[in-house]
């Protein structure tokens, strides 16, 4: 495993890569105490000199398709986490090679060597499950590989922080050490029955990665009917096509799934081009796959193959396999439908294909005095955006409540008649209406180091509504309708 | 938000309860319909509708002009991480949309914009009640076709409090609105509905019977 950085950062200036944590950074960025994972706030304050640039898995994804082909030719059946992480079952390999070290020294010479990862430096690590094998790696010297002998001596050394990526939050590891349990020992020490009476499923699922149990993801015999496929006469070529494909194979084999009662951990996808063989990559995950964690995976494999020319003449037959099924489903809060919130996201997915993925947002509240600054938007189904503007600042000035129902995104000229700085009536399409009351002027200092001037604002109301006014440069611009 | 009769009697508390099921909530299978100019407060009534069902399912705003503030549907208890807003300004995709929401959402606010054909409507309304969507439809043009809507909401007039002249802020509105539908029994009723710009919709008190008659559509 190993960061990857942006493509498009400049190698001569420090850069640091974000999504709402730090997920990669150059090494004058770590020298100054930036480590991966770390919040993003927290890393911008101890390195304000960086650039920061938000994190495209997309893009990761295709970049490290070149390493992952470089491993398979070592080794096959590579594991792709994400983009940056993959995991490589070295049994057979082993044998083969000579010896672990060998076999690790193997693939990290490999990949220096990769022409397409020009100086990168892999880190490696080798123990007896995922969860060790990762961490290890994590733990490596860049280009040296970490091999563990004693697995459980190893995670017993491991930082409670270790965990947050399997258990999805931070909510336990918190209670963890605030009752004294500070690593990966401590918790493995723990009676497993009382982790679960105290914490359910996450305390269960603590204690087996503590404990080195996690490579047992309680595997099912797999049907083969639950392996989908299509096949297409006109080889799909375009990106659009490709993702549309990919898309609707994803949503089958969960329907499938679905049906059957289980969820995949692991997937193969198998693309046949019309030129060459075909290309197969496998993608797991720690916990069952969902429709929107599938569909992502599909779409960077398959955005990665086509990008980089790996499917000659278009794409003839797809095929998606599942493995590693678990009967293990999620637990819901009380009264949450999971059943509603499948078909809302499958719903969405078919919005996002008639318009688009930029007209299917969702917003966070952010700081700010206007209502346009305080919703930070995101493409629905991506990482949030991050929030300009501090929430928990005081942001003295700010408009008041309630809000205006109708926000346009950008301020719009409104004709307002003025008599000595009173409002006196406003033109609503083709007709004035009188101002029947207004508060403000409520003063809005403009940011002057960008050249903003100061405005005011107004709410006017007439017998229509009410209406949020910004007044500038002798202009009146209408901000909000509280409709 | 609460709702009283516009001439103050009290109605018995029973009927209160029964009539507030069907008002100011969203029902599965049903599309309740918003009617009036912007200003009159029926997009912060739509959003506010909403809120229950966020609590249990993600909710969609259909946004034809790109302008619905999630920041309002937030103040009106609708929770931020089950709220998200589509938007599409095309009518010729419209429909499209719209039924592709509306073959999966649990609750939709959807803005119509002009120009869609009656007919589309009407099996947008079927594939509510086949689908038990739970839906809110602000025309911004014409009216929805006769048998669509369950429920019509039409907003009468706002007014304001608060502000004064210069002085003060906006801090409270009251909607006046008229209910009308199959929803009602064939009843109209009309309402004064308090905003005070953070709570959910809730019928609190003296709900009334202000005219009777029976409807058409």
């Amino acid at each position: 495993m190993w960061s990857l950085t942006r493509a498009d950062a400049s190698p001569d200036s420090p850069v640091l890569v974000v999504d709402d944590r730090v997920t990669g950074a150059s090494r004058e960025v770590l020298d100054v105490g930036v480590g991966l994972g770390m919040p993003r706030r927290e890393a911008e304050a101890l390195a304000p000199f960086a650039t920061v640039l938000v994190r495209d898995p997309g893009d990761e994804s295709r970049r490290f398709e070149s390493v992952v082909h470089t491993i398979e030719d070592l080794v096959p059946r590579v594991e792709v986490v994400a983009p940056g992480l993959a995991f490589v079952p070295v049994d057979g390999a082993v044998k083969y090679y000579g010896g672990e070290e060998a076999l690790a020294r193997r693939i990290a010479g490999e990949i220096r060597r990769e022409p397409d990862a020009p100086g990168w430096v892999s880190l490696l690590g080798i123990a007896d499950g995922p969860f060790a094998a990762r961490w290890a790696a994590a733990s490596a010297e860049p280009g040296e590989p970490l091999i563990v002998h004693d697995t459980l001596a190893f995670l017993s050394r491991l930082d409670l922080s270790t965990l947050r990526e399997s258990l999805g939050g931070e909510e336990i590891i918190d209670t963890f050490r605030w009752l004294g349990v500070a690593t990966l020992g401590d918790v493995a020490r723990l009676p497993r029955e009382s982790l679960a009476t105290r914490f359910g499923t996450h305390g269960v699922q603590a204690h087996r990665l503590a404990t080195g149990e996690d490579h047992i993801v309680n595997p099912r015999e797999i049907r083969p009917d639950l392996a989908v496929e299509s096949t297409y006469e006109e080889p799909l070529e375009h990106l659009d096509a490709v993702a549309f494909a990919g898309r609707v194979l994803s949503e089958r084999l969960l329907k499938g799934l679905r049906m059957a009662g289980v969820a995949p951990h692991r997937v193969t996808i198998t693309a046949e081009p019309a030129v060459g063989p075909a290309r197969e990559r496998v993608w797991r995950s720690a916990d069952p796959f969902t429709e929107r964690s599938l569909n992502e995976r599909v779409w960077w494999q398959l955005r990665a193959w086509v990008e980089d020319g790996g499917v000659r003449g278009g794409i003839t037959r797809l095929r998606i396999e599942p493995d590693d099924l678990s009967g293990e489903g999620r637990q819901l809060g009380l009264l949450q439908d999971e059943s509603s919130r499948i078909e809302t996201e499958r719903a969405l997915v078919r919005a996002q294909a008639l318009l688009g993925p930029e007209r299917v947002l969702q917003g966070r509240p952010q700081g700010g005095r206007m209502p346009q600054e305080r919703v930070a938007w995101s493409r629905w189904g991506e990482p949030d955006a991050a929030r300009q503007r501090d929430i928990g600042a005081p942001w003295p000035g700010t408009t008041p409540k309630p809000s205006p129902a109708l926000v346009p995104p950008r301020l719009q000229l409104l004709e307002v008649e003025w008599d000595d700085g009173l409002p006196v009536r406003m033109r609503l399409g083709t007709r004035w209406e009188p101002v029947l009351t207004w508060s403000g002027p409520w003063r809005l200092s403009g940011r002057w180091w960008v050249g903003e001037k100061d405005a005011d604002r107004y709410q006017l109301v007439t017998s229509v509504g009410a209406f949020l006014c910004v007044v500038a440069n002798g202009k009146t611009f209408l901000a909000g309708v509280y409709d | 938000m609460g709702a009283r009769g516009l001439d103050g009697t009290r109605a018995p508390l029973l009927e209160l309860e029964t009539r507030d099921e069907g008002l100011f909530h969203l029902r599965p299978g049903r599309i309740t319909e918003l009617i009036g100019v912007p200003g009159t407060g029926l997009t912060r009534l739509g959003l506010s509708l909403l809120s229950p069902h966020s609590r249990l399912a993600p909710v969609v705003v259909l946004d034809v002009r790109g302008w619905i503030s999630p920041e309002a549907a937030w103040e009106a208890g609708v929770e931020s991480s089950n709220l998200i807003v589509v938007r599409c300004q095309e009518g010729h995709l419209w429909p499209r949309v719209a039924s592709a929401l509306l073959e999966g959402v649990r609750a939709l606010y959807a803005e119509v914009p002009p120009g869609i054909r009656d007919n589309d409507l009407r099996r947008l309304g079927a594939l509510a009640r086949a689908r038990r969507a739970a839906v809110a439809m602000r025309p911004l043009a014409q009216r929805l076709p006769a048998g669509v809507a369950h429920l019509h909401l039409r907003g009468l007039g706002v007014t304001w409090e608060g502000a004064d002249r210069g002085h003060g802020r906006l801090t409270r509105r009251r909607l006046m609105i008229e209910a009308s539908g199959r929803g009602m029994a064939g009843v109209n009723r009309r309402f004064e509905v308090d905003d005070e710009g953070t709570d959910t919709v809730r019928l609190v008190s003296d709900v009334v019977v202000d005219q009777s008659g029976r409807i058409a559509g």
